[in-house]
């Protein structure tokens, strides 16, 4: 993975940058020394590090705004950032870059309850909205499973997930409005705190949402409030075969039911699980799902009974359906912590998230296993099936030379069947920079340079977040002068990173 | 209504036929009016173009998956066609896509799934599942240059790459000629019935449905409106499974005895009640007046309302979405008056008002979308820029020269 090469320039002139900005932000909120840098080398991808030139934390949208005005006049690149929980480094620092980070705009600003619109800033934890609004029995409904530490600023970011958003869809689905900064520190009001508030021009508040802080520096957020559903129960389902529980999904959702979450897990995510929780699956268990149905308490059982028959109909070995909140948390514990059940069974794993058509679940689990045969790594599958949406966890150990690149290669094999099975690169996580180079796979250079288009006019010296989401650096100058007819041959000679 | 200056149209079959056109156009900077079958012609401002890309001859169905929840399509399927297929797998276009062929006086049977995108009008049913932008998941479009280009995919979750999909939807045609759109779709509720009760004031029944909705009951439908006997009620549908819709209408029946005298539609009957509903039938709108929606904070509805009909700025309304959006008639006896009287109240309200339909000269000189900051309008230039550099895609046709 190759960054662009930093610029020598910017890096002579640290200390002269670090005190404009302390002059902005106060003393204490510019961090300039190696120890204090160091924790923000990462984000949720390890593997990948730089260190920042700076980190800045403004502490209101008006240091936001001269932070960016201010770096923008410097031609210094900025890297936005939340709680640093992103799988794809769309977080990770640059050399020449200020890092600017979130964590003191953490404020629930206003909570609307008749309207049902909460506003927040970016650096509030996604679980602390809902925390916020529980007294009044409504909640926040995007969950991904970072939602105790990652951010709502990161959630809008990325258009962040989770395991309930094959009923209640994704983050882009749940914001009413923002208040955003574009990299020449002007401030912009996209919607409001009601539906259609943004309507009336182009949608600007839907492509900022996941555009992985390449476009602007969200510093507000309305966000839509939900009730909470009044019961939910979960169905775990035992199947012999892989083939089995995946053609399950598929009959479940065909059948009329959207469950508020589908998660697959194969046995080795099981047979990890099962020592942390000290409970046996049945030993014919090849995959379990995990159904979780949500509404009135009428509505669920209804549901319940409609599912237990699709998955006895599938071939379902063992059904257990929860009856007490206890009993719902109490299976669900099993996929919770998968994650971290695996990381006991090896030094280091890598999670990647291509997505893909349900039905070709059993045909790409399949070409995993060969994939796994081919790299000689192990592998394990725990995912939300529900959406598609694959997090294959290959296992590897970082202190043996190669490994790495070779979990790497492993996961770029999965990402690109993903593709050519009719899915997307990424679900959930982004692009950044683990999948980046992987775009022109999905995208031909038309598409994407219609997508660096759009970077253009939000960002034309290419200042925010440069070197994610493209293999090419965007050439804002460049484009509207380079079209000639034959669209697939124009950028052959582009340099890539 | 619209258009009128255009003499020629040209109706591609295949998206590289609309690429070719529109390479051709740009290459000598033609303007063009794009649209599906013009039925929503009337919505925005009229263009200045002498030629029309029609693109309803792009009507194919690309894919449906059922299982998969979704469905491919050209622009120029019309959606009597797509809602007809999704129907017999019992799956719906949940945002409820309205025609608006009775306010325009064009045949709803015309109307297209790209148009539904374009405009991303949507339903009554947007309080509970959304709209058209939540709901597309992929495009094919060729832009401005005539380039052919892709976005989106087909699956539920996708975050590669930048969301252009949400920003062609509602784009009128500004971005570029659409040529098939990729929509999720979901399981239509099994169950259906709506509660007709007596309206009381606005306040009382904005309340009212806050409280309803502060329940998880799976509400499709909150409306107001005067029925055709002339009085005013109160429109609860609610959806779901049999034993669950009937379970929730239980609950309501005890949080609505007070108001008293209520009626029950069962399926088929509430189903028509909500066509109507989602065509605006109810404002029952004559020719010569203006029809305007107003989006706002339902909290603020009652008096927004009060305020414009005490100013002659609403003739006739209903409420929709809870409270969150008004539907009204304004006379057309001195609409360029009005029009600005009623704009101003509307942003003092922070609500934002569109012209649904307007004569030409009135979108024209006030636009029929309610007009944003200066630097939201210079944004929205540049990305129409970054798509069509030469701005023949519809100009003008979202926004009014300052």
């Amino acid at each position: 993975m190759q960054m662009p090469e930093p610029n020598q320039t910017i890096i002579s002139q640290r200390d002269a940058l670090a005190q404009g900005l302390r002059q902005i932000v106060g003393k204490d909120w510019v961090i300039s020394d190696d120890a204090q840098r160091r924790p923000y080398q990462c984000d949720g991808i390890t593997a990948y590090m730089a260190m920042p030139l700076l980190v800045v934390l403004p502490g209101s949208a008006q240091e936001v705004q001269a932070v960016l005005r201010f770096c923008n006049e410097k031609g210094v690149k900025i890297v936005p950032r939340g709680s640093g929980t992103s799988l794809s480094g769309g977080a990770l620092p640059l050399e020449d870059g200020v890092l600017l980070v979130t964590s003191r705009l953490c404020n629930v600003l206003a909570v609307d309850e008749h309207n049902r619109v909460a506003r927040v800033q970016p650096g509030v934890p996604n679980i602390k909205i809902t925390e916020a609004v529980s007294h009044l029995g409504l909640c926040y409904m995007p969950d991904p499973s970072s939602q105790l530490i990652s951010t709502i600023g990161g959630n809008v970011a990325e258009n962040a997930g989770g395991v309930h958003c094959l009923k209640y869809g994704v983050t882009a689905n749940h914001i009413l409005g923002m208040q955003a900064v574009l990299m020449t520190g002007e401030m912009l009001e996209l919607g409001g705190a009601y539906l259609g508030a943004a309507e009336g021009d182009l949608d600007l508040m839907g492509v900022l949402t996941g555009s992985e802080g390449l476009l602007a520096v969200v510093t507000e957020i309305a966000v839509r409030l939900e009730p909470i559903p009044e019961v939910a129960r979960v169905i775990s389902m035992s199947f012999a075969s892989v083939e089995e529980a995946c053609e399950c999904v598929g009959a479940i959702i065909g059948v009329g039911v959207i469950p508020a979450g589908l998660e697959f897990m194969d046995r080795k995510v099981l047979d990890a699980v099962s020592v942390l929780i000290k409970e046996k699956f049945d030993d014919r268990t090849a995959a379990l799902l995990l159904c979780e149905l949500d509404g009135t308490a009428v509505e669920v059982d209804a549901l319940v009974g409609v599912v237990s028959d699709v998955a006895r109909e599938q071939g379902a070995i063992e059904l257990k359906v929860s009856t007490t909140e206890e009993e719902r948390q109490r299976i669900w514990s099993s996929r919770k912590l998968a994650f971290s059940a695996i990381g006991k069974l090896c030094p280091d794993y890598y999670c990647t998230d291509g997505t893909i058509p349900r039905n070709k679940l059993p045909e790409v689990l399949n070409k995993m296993a060969d994939m796994s045969r081919k790299y000689g790594l192990d592998y394990a599958n725990c995912f939300h099936a529900g959406d598609g949406n694959l997090h294959p966890i290959i296992m590897y150990d970082a202190a043996k030379p190669g490994d790495l690149e070779k979990a790497e290669a492993f996961g770029a094999d999965v990402l690109i069947a993903c593709v050519d099975a009719g899915g997307v690169l990424s679900g959930e996580h982004g692009i950044g920079v683990e999948k980046r180079d992987l775009m022109t796979h999905q995208f031909t250079e038309v598409d994407l340079q219609q997508q660096q288009m759009v970077k253009c006019a939000f960002d034309p010296k290419d200042l925010l977040n440069p070197g994610k989401m493209f293999p090419t650096l965007c050439r804002c100058a460049e484009f509207g002068r380079m079209h000639v007819n034959n669209g697939n041959l124009r950028f052959a000679d582009i340099p890539r990173f | 209504m619209t258009d009128t200056q255009t003499t020629a149209s040209m109706r591609p079959a295949t998206t590289q036929d609309v690429a070719d056109i529109l390479m051709d156009a740009a290459s000598r900077g033609e303007p063009l009016v794009v649209r599906g079958n013009g039925t929503r012609a009337g919505l925005g401002n009229p263009v200045a173009a002498t030629r029309v890309l029609e693109l309803g001859g792009l009507d194919q169905i690309d894919f449906y998956d059922p299982d998969d929840l979704v469905i491919r399509a050209g622009v120029g399927a019309t959606l009597d066609e797509v809602e007809q297929v999704l129907a017999q797998k019992g799956q719906y276009l949940p945002f409820e896509p309205p025609r608006y062929a009775g306010l325009y006086g064009t045949s709803g049977a015309r109307s297209t799934l790209g148009g539904a995108v374009s405009t991303a009008l949507s339903g009554p049913r947007r309080i509970l599942t959304g709209a058209a932008r939540d709901f597309v998941l992929g495009v094919e479009g060729v832009n401005g240059q005539g380039d052919v280009f892709k976005a989106g995919g087909r699956t539920m979750k996708n975050v590669t790459g930048y969301d252009i999909s949400k920003l062609v939807t509602g784009a009128n045609g500004t971005l570029a000629a659409l040529t098939t759109v990729t929509l999720k779709v979901l399981p239509a509720p099994r169950a259906e019935v709506t509660l007709v009760l007596p309206a009381a004031t606005l306040e009382e029944d904005v309340a009212l449905f806050a409280r309803m909705r502060a329940l998880p009951l799976g509400l499709g439908g909150l409306a107001r409106r005067v029925n055709a006997a002339g009085v005013c009620e109160l429109l609860v549908r609610v959806e779901g499974t049999v034993p669950g819709v009937a379970g929730n209408q239980q609950v309501l029946n005890g949080m609505l005895a007070t108001r008293g005298g209520m009626e029950v539609l069962e399926q088929e009957q509430s189903r028509a009640l909500w066509v109507g509903v989602r065509e605006l039938e109810c404002l029952n709108a004559k020719p010569d007046e203006l029809v305007w929606r107003v989006n706002l904070l339902a909290t603020t509805m009652p008096a927004f309302v009060e305020q414009a009909r005490s100013a002659g700025c609403i003739n006739r309304f209903f409420v929709d979405w809870a409270g969150g959006v008004v539907f009204s008639t304004m006379r057309g006896v001195q609409p360029e008056v009005d029009t600005l009287r009623y704009r101003k109240m509307a942003e003092k309200a922070g609500a934002r008002a569109t012209l649904l339909r307007a004569p030409d000269a009135v979108r024209a000189q006030f636009g029929a979308f309610p007009p944003v900051s200066a630097g939201i309008a210079a944004l929205a230039a540049r990305t129409r820029t970054a798509f069509d550099p030469a701005g023949i895609l519809n100009p003008g046709r979202m926004t009014v020269q300052a």
